[in-house]
């Protein structure tokens, strides 16, 4: 064997290498696939309004409109990711018309202009950082690792502990995220935790998508 | 409350542009037809109403303050007649004929007093478009006895000159704010204060209704809820370290790994085949 030719299978030796490591980092960069997509589609539906039969009429005092007993969730224990955090009560960024995240990772917010864990419909969505440029992991860290049957405990202002069951776990790019879905005040009580994931983008410092978990009343 | 944004809107307030609109839950009207919400609000006062559509009788005893509705009504041409609790629809003491209701709004039709005192039925339409997340809508009406008004929220006018029956409106940061009526131009209170709850995503519409002269001034509240619109998104991780795409390196090295798996096999065939 020539010296030419050990060179040209060393190469390609290394060529192997190189190929079969980018293969791999590539498979196992894959995210997980999409679980119960359809269940969380189904609990979005819109629960149907009485339809207006019979020549009852509905009549009620046109008072002003009193504070609605909203109960905010105050902590989310989840046992299968390791999370326990406090929640926050957080609305709109002014300045971006987007979730006001808490800014502090250890800790996660819930969107007070939506349903609280009283609510017999729609989603209370609580959202969390996956990571942060500053302070490292967050509380959702670990988010996208929650399956279905996994259960969580969200504590109300009322002291209660209401337990879910995770039904779905999604990722959208956040331009095709359809968002209404996961904030309606309609269709069956769900809590809906939301957080970032997908691809980073170290130019503009975020992530292509959300991770969405729907859990259902357990 | 973003007062600026209050005093914008409240240039353009605006009449109802409807002929007239009319309640009925009875008429048989095509199926295909495009249907509307429409609710009704008493806003004379101390005059307790039966309320006919199309000659039947649709609100028994419907009481002032009170709001009725929303009924889902097909677009058409309804006959509407108010009457004393009890008395035949031939005694009406307010009556419309061919009141049309247009397919695909939310209305509110409200009997109350014109500026000069006289009973009245005036149709709004309601503005249901949807609102921006964080806000809520404010509509305010003026169906009183009274001359034009000024809406103060916090001590500070928001509204101006509003006169009957007209409306000003604004999408304002959801909240609670204290309210009261004014004489335009002045500081004299005609209604309130009033601690205001403005839901996120509704629209609450108050009525001014009953007479200055016979002081008995006051407000009809009606809520619309469902107007609330998603946050434009969810930013919540600004790391990097949980990010799963493939990087470009890595289709560099698999780039680099072909090409030399490929020369060298190249190389290897020439030799073999013994040409140089």
């Amino acid at each position: 064997m020539t010296v030419r030719n050990r060179g040209a299978l060393a190469a390609m030796a290394v060529g192997a290498a190189a190929l079969t490591v980018a293969v791999l980092v590539a498979c196992g960069s894959q995210p997980a696939e999409d679980v119960g997509a359809e269940q969380a589609a189904d609990l979005a539906s819109a629960t149907p309004s009485p339809t207006a039969g019979g020549p009852s009429v509905p009549v009620t005092r046109g008072e002003l409109p009193s504070g609605a007993e909203t109960v905010p969730p105050t902590r989310l224990v989840i046992p299968a990711i390791d999370v326990t955090a406090t929640v926050n009560a957080v609305g709109i960024n002014q300045k971006t018309d987007e979730f006001e995240v808490p800014p502090s990772v250890d800790q996660i917010g819930w969107y007070r202009y939506g349903p609280g864990l009283e609510a017999d419909t729609g989603s209370v969505v609580i959202a969390g950082h996956v990571d942060s440029a500053t302070q490292g992991k967050g509380a959702f860290w670990r988010l996208r690792d929650l399956d279905q049957g996994d259960t969580l405990t969200a504590t109300g202002s009322d002291g209660k502990e209401r337990r879910y069951r995770v039904v779905a776990r999604e990722e959208y790019q956040k331009t095709k995220i359809p968002l209404e879905r996961y904030f309606a005040r309609d269709g069956k009580p769900r809590l809906t935790l939301i957080t970032c994931g997908g691809p980073f983008d170290a130019e503009a410092r975020r992530y292509r998508d959300n991770i969405v978990v729907t859990a259902v009343p357990a | 409350m973003q007062l600026s944004i209050f005093r914008r809107v409240a240039a353009g307030s605006a009449v109802a542009a409807l002929t007239f609109v009319g309640v009925g839950a009875l008429t048989a009207t095509p199926a295909y037809a495009a249907t509307s919400k429409v609710s009704v609000v008493h806003g004379i006062p101390d005059t307790p109403v039966d309320v006919y559509v199309n000659g039947e009788k649709t609100l028994s005893d419907f009481k002032p303050g009170d709001v009725a509705g929303p009924l889902d009504l097909e677009e058409g041409e309804y006959d509407i007649a108010l009457t004393k609790p009890g008395e035949p629809v031939g005694s009406a003491i307010l009556e419309v004929e061919n009141a049309e209701v247009p397919g695909g709004a939310n209305i509110s039709i409200a009997a109350h007093l014109d500026a000069a005192g006289q009973p009245k039925i005036t149709p709004f339409v309601n503005d249901t478009a949807k609102v921006d997340a964080g806000k809520a809508r404010l509509i305010v009406r003026h169906t009183a006895a009274a001359p034009a008004v000024d809406v103060r929220a916090g001590g500070t006018p928001v509204f101006e000159g509003l006169t009957n029956p007209n409306e000003a409106k604004g999408d304002v940061d959801a909240g609670t704010v204290k309210a009261d009526v004014v004489l335009a131009g002045t500081d004299t209170v005609a209604i309130g204060p009033a601690d205001l709850n403005l839901k996120e995503g509704t629209a609450t519409i108050v009525y001014a209704i009953g007479s200055a002269e016979a002081n008995n001034l006051d407000i009809v509240a009606q809520t619309i809820s469902g107007l609330h619109s998603a946050p434009a998104g969810v930013p919540s991780g600004d790391g990097g370290q949980a990010g799963t795409g493939v990087g470009t390196w890595w289709y560099v090295l698999a780039g680099a790994g072909a090409l030399l798996l490929v020369g060298g096999g190249a190389r290897v065939a020439t030799a073999r085949t013994g040409r140089k």
